[in-house]
């Protein structure tokens, strides 16, 4: 049977959390991902539910199913309950799925949403006895029996009124214990909305936008989430090997009602999980099988159980660009799980992450942005103490280091709820134990103000002064001696305008730089800074005499040429909308169109293409982003420089021509594609696929590592006579502010793939990288000569990101080493397959 | 005068005399000319008429090949007499039928495909240029950048976004009333584009920013386009960097073909452009053409007719390419259900390819067309080229004028998805 719909993109989130969460919190995620679907269909899944919101006994919510059958026509819920749910249940609880009055309140919802029915059940002792004898499964435990009872019950009822008809009446939504699921025709944010979820509480939650393009009349049936049992599965991407997967199911007697791919998804999980018993580890590798390079890097144990998974499950294994997060209820062990993986060559966006405090969060979304969102909104209801994640992480695809896959888990722990994150091999992320706001740890006492002090040590003009500073008071004082820093500092950006520009350069360095934060946890004193910096761009008038003016999304008409040309534009971007031609890339475009050399964007979220269509030789400008930045920043730069205060997403740098890139943070998927030149300098990692297919002069530093395919097809000339290199320092900041070491500085294969010009140099001063990792290039002796190609770039490196080339760089394990004893070179071959 | 300079005047002549005098058949019909398809007919047609834009007065068949299948069976259904006057024939057509964006119609159904600076030499591209401009018509780039002798041509050059994006730059974006993106190409789908180290002159090399002599693979998928959002996103972006410009989606023909076409339309673009298989120079390699995209007459109807299904058809230009030689099969793309057809190996017929196959050399072809040798590309003059690629359009006019006319038909917009007016050869 051929897959009935087509789809390929979505945008997708999930959050897990120790304490029970309100719905709302998935809409702001949802509102800034609208432009991943297309309002054909959203929804949502809710585990680890609250007794009381849904009527129920605590026993009750534990021991039952959650029937929700959705009536698409509601004439026929008697006809459907006198079927499929009275004859075979004990019906403990029922009620219809709250909703708003009528859906066209809700702008945008075209099709009426369907009227679900909630039933809390238990199959009659009789019935199960009976379907246990005519089905032999008397060799089952009962709970087991029971769960097949469900299942099959759901399909008979889907199969009757949903799949057979021309006419579509009702649909199971979800039936799993302890759980929900709803969808409609819309954007996953009108499910919150239409359903009344803004205050419903949940432990683990899961949105989709929907991004079908096939078909008129669109069904919420085709909207994910889909449902196993106790599981729900979003998805985003689209299978090559749809038949053949449809084909391993159909062995298995498992014909897919639905006919995408998301449902097969979701029943090749339950078929793996309820039925094979497979724990989790072994699931993961079945759907996301670990290979080449990576395979052979496994212990001889698990290469011998991975054989035998993959030889097994290989050809029912989806191929092509596809992530899941999938909301589980682990009914045996009462605990409540979200599950991210991605495909084994991360051809999908996806971003991790993780925030400790009063209570512990996990977050996976397609973009960092929207977990930022979720995050920002708890921290606006003080739930959390700040808007930033401690830590945020790419999952590597069907590795040997992280297994592509990460698991949040919901359980019991001594005093209330836990939650935990692990990797596909359960080794757990670790946050280190510090403190958040507003919880005060060691202080230093103070005797003077702390505006003497500040006059005493570096005066109000040198911000770099003022960094070297503060810098051990912000190691050893606590949150509330560093709030009386930032009240300081927002007090002198008040008094005029080089104090002002003082300020925001101070706040600037304290946001982006990597130091010793003591006790404290940077995400909390992140929070500070934010709102330091947030206060003292707000605090900035429209004046056209002013060193900084800003504008926001009323004002924007009012846009008119600079008065001289060091002005700085401050642009408020919240309202701007992340793309179109209305957009903050299109607002920079007439602004630097009017004479603007100096644009200071804040409050962006999410907003895409910053710099792009300002066309050729563009040196004069600077553009600074504070905020979230979207995806394709930087893209076709020619000439300006443009810095990012915290990561960049997807797509960043594509095509860059020339100028000046720095991000104090991350950067996503397929960084710099296509690439002509630039000088590029990125603090963190890069994710799957940076500088493909490259070519020209791009010379980048990449202080972390990258997921997998550095600069395939790299054609960067001659590095030594203007062609272009990647170094790569494998570094990651520790929590308490050094750079050290990844464990491997490049963990992938393709490394250089096909690569024609150009050179790699990564710092790997314990040879960890080999020539397996390679295709088609080779590895060379690092020389002076090389060294003096890259010195200027690692010296601009330090001054940007305080990465000392002599402490941090050139030295290992405290120990200072020649930079041949440090760094690798790996430079292109010529191939017959390019001669 | 130098010994290039006599070289260049000799070699040129003797081509130019040769596909001039060939034509008329004085000597036969040339042996080895040709193939199933280009038959050595239809390539001494297509000669005659970009010498004379005019139709073959000696009984040359210029319509139709000899392939045995494809548009070579397809056939007009008998239509008796002439209903209206040829002249009064509108072949015009629109390349934007969304409600925004800018109204851009071209004369003739007809534009030119990409054939990248690389693949071809500049003064072929300069030659599409400038026919392109005089025809009120577009050509497009290719993906080996934009030269800037090109520039002055650019109302009328489409900028083609392709997955190794050589060239692309923001003002080569900006530059163009199109931007086309091409995601597959017909004669080698799944293959992403490549040109051989030996056509990779130090001139190629500089304008695609790469190595000198060594071989470029384009990917191919685009490494930031994995899905339809991302796709939209990838529109998103070009309007972000050029807010004028109409977006044409350029893919092959798979057999969900119909899915691809309605996502680009969703996404945003204002022209789906389905290559078949039948396309490509002697460079597309023999096991890829025609053995993995769908022929094209079977997925213009397809495309056709689930754009109508869905309602969205009149709000969509739908461009047909992939083995477009004649007039005829333009009529026919069109009677299929396409809007019009894009062109290029016709248009280096016109200027003297033999259909050798030899494209994928340095120095291989003979005629100046398909090379970057500094001295053979030298044999086709700029000037000389476009007036033989106009002549040849002029001479299409007439025929799909005639065509129409015969069913009475005021506009080649009437001839859409008429396939009432086909027949089928045994």
């Amino acid at each position: 049977m051929g897959k009935q719909e087509a789809e390929g993109g979505c945008g997708v989130v999930g959050l897990a959390c120790n304490v029970p969460l309100e719905g709302k919190y998935l809409l702001q995620s949802l509102v800034q991902m609208r432009n991943r679907g297309n309002g054909k269909g959203g929804g949502i899944a809710a585990v680890g539910l609250v007794p009381e919101q849904l009527g129920v006994s605590e026993k009750i919510l534990k021991e039952d199913y959650i029937l929700q059958v959705a009536y698409l026509n509601k004439s026929v819920r008697k006809q459907v309950e006198d079927e499929h749910v009275r004859p075979f249940f004990v019906v403990d609880y029922e009620a219809r799925v709250n909703a708003v009055d009528d859906y066209r309140s809700i702008p945008g919802l075209e099709v009426e949403p369907p009227e679900v029915y909630r039933y809390s059940v238990r199959v009659k002792r009789d019935v199960l006895a009976d379907f246990a004898r005519k089905n032999g499964l008397e060799g089952l435990e009962e709970n087991e029996v029971e769960d097949e009872f469900l299942y099959q019950n759901s399909y008979r009822l889907n199969q009757q009124y949903y799949s057979s008809l021309g006419e579509k009446k009702a649909f199971v939504v979800s039936h799993g214990k302890n759980m929900i699921v709803l969808k409609l025709v819309g954007f996953g944010d009108d499910v919150v909305r239409y359903y009344r979820l803004e205050d419903f509480k949940a432990h683990v939650w899961i949105g989709h936008h929907r991004y079908p393009t096939k078909g008129r009349v669109w069904h919420p049936g085709g909207a994910h989430p889909f449902v196993g049992l106790h599981e729900a599965l979003v998805h985003n991407g689209d299978f090559a090997n749809y038949h053949s997967i449809m084909e391993y199911l159909a062995q298995r007697n498992i014909h897919p009602l639905f006919l995408t791919d998301t449902e097969v998804s979701v029943l090749l999980f339950d078929l793996l999980s309820r039925v094979y018993k497979y724990p989790l580890e072994y699931l993961i590798e079945a759907l996301a099988p670990t290979t080449e390079r990576d395979f052979e890097m496994l212990s001889v144990e698990k290469k011998r159980i991975y054989r035998l998974i993959q030889s097994t499950h290989i050809h029912g294994s989806p191929d092509g660009p596809w992530f899941f997060i999938v909301a589980r209820n682990d009914v045996e062990k009462n605990a409540w799980q979200l599950l991210g993986i991605t495909d084994t060559s991360m051809l999908r966006p996806q971003v991790f992450a993780l925030q400790e405090g009063p209570v512990k969060i996990g977050i996976i979304a397609s973009e960092r942005q929207a977990i930022n969102a979720v995050l920002g909104k708890l921290q606006e209801d003080q739930k959390i103490p700040s808007r930033f994640a401690d830590t945020y992480w790419n999952a590597r695809g069907g590795s040997f280091t992280d297994g592509g896959a990460f698991l949040f888990t919901v359980k019991d722990g001594e005093s209330g709820k836990v939650l935990e994150c692990a990797d596909k091999f359960g080794k757990s992320i670790e946050l280190p134990a510090q403190d958040w706001l507003p919880q005060v740890g060691s202080s230093v006492s103070l005797n003077a103000s702390i505006a003497i002090q500040l006059q005493r040590g570096p005066g109000a003009r040198d911000p770099w002064g003022f960094y070297e500073y503060v810098r051990p008071a912000l190691r050893d004082a606590g949150f509330q001696y560093v709030g009386e820093i930032l009240e300081e500092l927002k007090r002198l950006a008040m008094k005029g305008q080089e104090s002002r520009q003082f300020a925001i350069k101070s706040l600037s360095l304290l946001y982006d730089r990597i130091y010793d934060t003591g006790r404290k946890k940077r995400s909390s004193l992140l929070q500070l800074y934010h709102e330091a910096l947030n206060d003292v761009f707000s605090s900035i008038s429209l004046s056209n005499y002013d060193l900084y003016t800003r504008l926001d999304w009323k004002n924007r008409s009012r846009l008119i040429h600079p008065g001289f040309d060091e002005q700085v534009l401050v642009v408020d971007a919240l309202e701007f909308p992340a793309e179109g031609q209305e957009s903050t890339a299109r607002f920079v475009v007439d602004a630097y169109r009017e004479g603007w050399k100096n644009i200071l964007l804040y409050n962006l979220r999410g907003h895409r293409f910053i710099g792009s269509g300002l066309g050729a030789r563009t040196n004069d400008l600077k553009i600074d982003c504070y905020g979230d930045v979207g995806d394709y920043v930087a893209s076709g730069i020619d000439g300006c420089e443009i810095t990012v205060h915290g990561a960049a997403q997807d797509q960043a740098a594509q095509i860059l021509k020339y100028g000046k890139l720095v991000v104090h943070g991350d950067v996503g998927q397929a960084f710099m594609y296509a690439a002509k030149g630039g000088d590029v300098f990125v603090l963190g990692n890069a994710a799957g696929r940076p500088l493909i297919n490259a070519v020209g002069r791009p010379r980048v530093v990449i202080n972390g590592t990258c997921l997998d395919y550095l600069a395939e097809s790299f054609m960067a000339g001659d590095p030594y006579n203007g062609g272009g290199f990647v170094v790569v320092n494998g570094l990651r900041p520790s929590f308490d502010g050094r750079f050290v070491e990844h464990e491997y500085p490049y963990p992938g294969s393709n490394l250089f793939s096909l690569a024609s010009g150009g050179a790699i140099f990564i710092r790997d001063p314990y040879r960890k990288v080999s020539s397996e990792q390679l295709n088609g290039g080779r590895l060379a002796d690092f020389t002076m000569k090389d060294w003096e190609l890259i010195r200027p770039f690692l010296e601009e490196n330090e001054k940007l990101f305080g990465i000392s080339v002599k402490k941090d760089l050139l030295t290992v394990q405290e120990r200072s080493l020649d930079p041949r004893q440090i760094y690798r070179k790996i430079e292109p071959i010529t191939l017959q397959e390019l001669a | 005068m130098g010994n290039l300079e006599l070289i260049v005047e000799k070699h040129s002549e003797r081509i130019h005399h040769g596909i001039e005098v060939l034509p008329s058949l004085r000597h036969g019909l040339p042996e080895g000319l040709g193939n199933k398809r280009w038959t050595a007919e239809l390539i001494l047609a297509t000669y005659e008429m970009a010498l004379t834009g005019d139709l073959p007065k000696n009984g040359l068949e210029y319509r139709t090949g000899n392939s045995g299948g494809g548009f070579d069976v397809l056939g007009w259904k008998n239509n008796g007499f002439a209903r209206i006057d040829q002249e009064s024939v509108d072949l015009s057509i629109p390349l934007n039928k969304r409600e925004d964006g800018k109204k851009i119609t071209i004369p003739l159904p007809i534009y030119g495909g990409g054939m990248s600076f690389g693949s071809i030499s500049l003064n072929f591209m300069l030659a599409r240029a400038r026919a392109a401009k005089r025809l009120d018509t577009f050509m497009s780039t290719g993906e080996g950048g934009y030269p800037d002798e090109i520039v002055p041509y650019r109302d009328h050059v489409i900028t083609q976004v392709a997955t190794g994006m050589f060239g692309v730059r923001e003002e080569t974006i900006q530059y163009a009333p199109i931007v086309e993106f091409k995601y597959a190409q017909g004669a080698k789908p799944g293959l992403g584009g490549h040109l051989l180290a030996d056509k990779v002159t130090s001139e190629v090399a500089k304008m695609r920013e790469s190595s000198m002599f060594t071989s470029l693979y384009s990917p191919f998928p685009f490494h930031s386009v994995y899905s339809v959002e991302d796709h939209k996103k990838h529109v998103d972006w070009i309007k972000t960097v050029n807010p004028r410009a109409l977006v044409s989606v350029k893919v092959s023909t798979p057999t969900d073909v119909d899915m691809v076409a309605i996502g680009s339309y969703y996404a945003g673009a204002n022209i789906i452009h389905i290559d078949g298989g039948y396309g490509g120079t002697g460079a597309a390699p023999e096991i890829a053409k025609k053995n993995i995209a769908m022929p094209i007459e079977y997925a213009i109807p397809k495309v056709h007719d689930y754009l109508v299904s869905e309602g969205v058809r009149d709000d969509v230009v739908l461009i047909a390419s992939g083995g477009i030689r004649t007039a005829d099969d333009i009529a026919k793309a069109i009677a299929l259900g396409a809007d019009g057809c894009v062109v290029a190996t016709a248009e280096a017929v016109a200027v003297g390819c033999t259909h050798c196959g030899n494209c994928e050399r340095g120095r291989g072809c003979q005629v100046g067309i398909t090379t970057t040798d500094p001295e053979l590309s030298r044999f086709i003059d700029p000037e000389w080229g476009e007036t033989r690629i106009v002549n040849l359009f002029t001479a299409w006019s007439k025929r799909l004028r005639s065509i129409l006319a015969g069913f009475g038909l005021e506009s080649v917009r009437d001839l859409r998805g008429r396939r009432d007016l086909l027949v089928r050869y045994k």
